[in-house]
């Protein structure tokens, strides 16, 4: 008798509200694969990459990591590397689900966008977004049925994430007004570390004008099927093709419920969470495909943010998992002397 | 007999997760971490509101930090339950 074979693998991508400081830090200059994505990264980023790379790095940087210019190009790029290295292992992920950024950072893992290219989509897309209204995210322990009647005043339901973890976005004052609202009525909140209204109408305005960027770089059919958040399917051609799909990404809602019910409807996988902290990991563990233990979830990094020996701990540990459920990894080794700063773009 | 068990838990952390997630949690996840359980910060502290609310305490906000696992919500619970002047029935 043959042993039962193991399900495949399925990256989860986290966006906006998993950012910490020094994110996946004690991996750069370690890992070698993600090194050198991170620097091809800050180097496609121009000028840019510079500060992005120090606040990045740094224990008080000088714009805050809640900062749209700090938080969405930098989960960006620690997805991706993130990616880029389960990749180097010889894994071969049957499909890949990314939460708003996220989803752009998986779009280029499968080759719809090249690095280049994305990166600069993503810099257009955070300095129109950094001219926008000041807002907020709600996270509300409910669905997304309980709170429609709450919503009021420009504030939406701008994520769902699990069927009783929504998210509302909004302007400050408007979202805040709901939240009193919410909380009156009984209801569990929390503020979302996000200081812009994403998935919101109120980026409605910031977000003309990206589509003519999207259509001006090359989209290729994707190597690996994309989950999208957007459409809880499988990336087609057509959305692809339309550049306001991927313009509108910042205002449209995120259906990451749905569109995880719909990659685990496709069969059991191992999900393996390429991004900071575990916040799609428990989000995931909460399906009845992982409950019941048919498919399974791993965490690249650490749940809190920690010292940089906690990152890298994390990984031995994440590999050793995804080995052990019979996924054959080899690991780049790492040079005793890796320079800090490689020259070259993968 | 202690006043809160682990099953009181199970059955409040049913009414967090909904239907759709058909939470089914077996005695040895009593002994797991909420994270492994799927359970973050926001879900746990709506359980923890929903104790509150139907158990008529007020529970100590280092709960949601320190009490990683359902038996030491539990035994968090009875505690500040024992030293509770007259808990109230639970309101279902």
């Amino acid at each position: 008798m043959t042993p039962a074979p193991s399900p495949p693998v399925a990256l989860l991508l986290p966006g906006q509200g998993s950012q910490h400081q020094r994110m996946a830090a004690g991996l750069y200059g370690h890992e070698p694969v993600f090194t050198a994505a991170m620097d091809a990264f800050f180097d496609a980023a121009g000028p840019e990459g510079v500060a992005l790379r120090e606040d990045w790095l740094a224990e008080r940087p000088v714009t805050e990591l809640d900062h749209v210019t700090r938080s969405q190009p930098l989960l960006f790029a620690v997805d991706h590397a993130l990616g880029k290295l389960v990749l180097s292992w010889g894994v071969r992920p049957a499909a890949l689900l990314g939460h708003s950024i996220g989803e752009l950072a998986a779009a280029v893992l499968a080759g719809v966008f090249g690095l280049r290219d994305a990166t600069g989509l993503v810099l257009d897309r955070v300095r129109r977004l950094a001219g926008a209204p000041p807002g907020g995210m709600l996270a509300v322990a409910a669905s997304r049925a309980e709170v429609t009647p709450y919503l009021s005043g420009d504030v939406v339901v701008g994520a769902v994430n699990a069927p009783r973890q929504t998210v509302l976005a909004g302007p400050d004052g408007p979202l805040d007004k709901v939240g009193r609202t919410l909380r009156e009525a009984g209801f569990v909140c929390r503020r979302v570390p996000s200081l812009s209204a994403f998935h919101s109408p109120v980026l409605e305005p910031a977000c003309r004008g990206a589509a003519e960027r999207f259509a001006a770089v090359d989209r290729r059919v994707p190597s690996l099927p994309v989950h999208s958040a957007y459409t809880a399917a499988p990336l087609t051609r057509s959305d692809i093709d339309d550049v306001s799909f991927w313009a509108r990404q910042p205002v449209a809602p995120v259906l990451f419920w749905p569109a995880l019910e719909g990659l685990l409807a496709t069969g059991d996988h191992l999900l393996v969470e390429v991004g900071p902290g575990q916040g799609l990991s428990q989000v995931a563990r909460r399906h009845p495909a992982v409950r019941r233990g048919t498919s399974a979830v791993v965490s690249l990094l650490p749940a809190r943010p920690g010292p940089p020996e906690a990152d890298r701990a994390a990984v031995d540990a994440a590999v050793a998992r995804v080995a052990a459920a019979g996924h054959p990894i080899v690991r780049t080794p790492v040079p005793h002397d890796l320079p800090q700063r490689p020259a070259t773009a993968v | 007999m202690s006043a809160f068990t682990v099953e009181d838990l199970f059955r409040i952390m049913r009414e967090c997760a909904g239907e759709e997630e058909a939470a089914d949690l077996s005695s040895a996840a009593a002994e797991q971490e909420f994270a492994l359980l799927g359970y973050d910060s926001l879900a746990l502290m709506e359980a923890i509101s929903r104790v509150e609310r139907g158990y008529g305490v007020e529970l100590p906000e280092e709960l949601l930090g320190e009490a990683l696992t359902p038996a030491a919500f539990v035994d968090a619970v009875n505690a500040v339950l024992a030293g509770h002047p007259a808990p109230l029935e639970a309101a279902g």
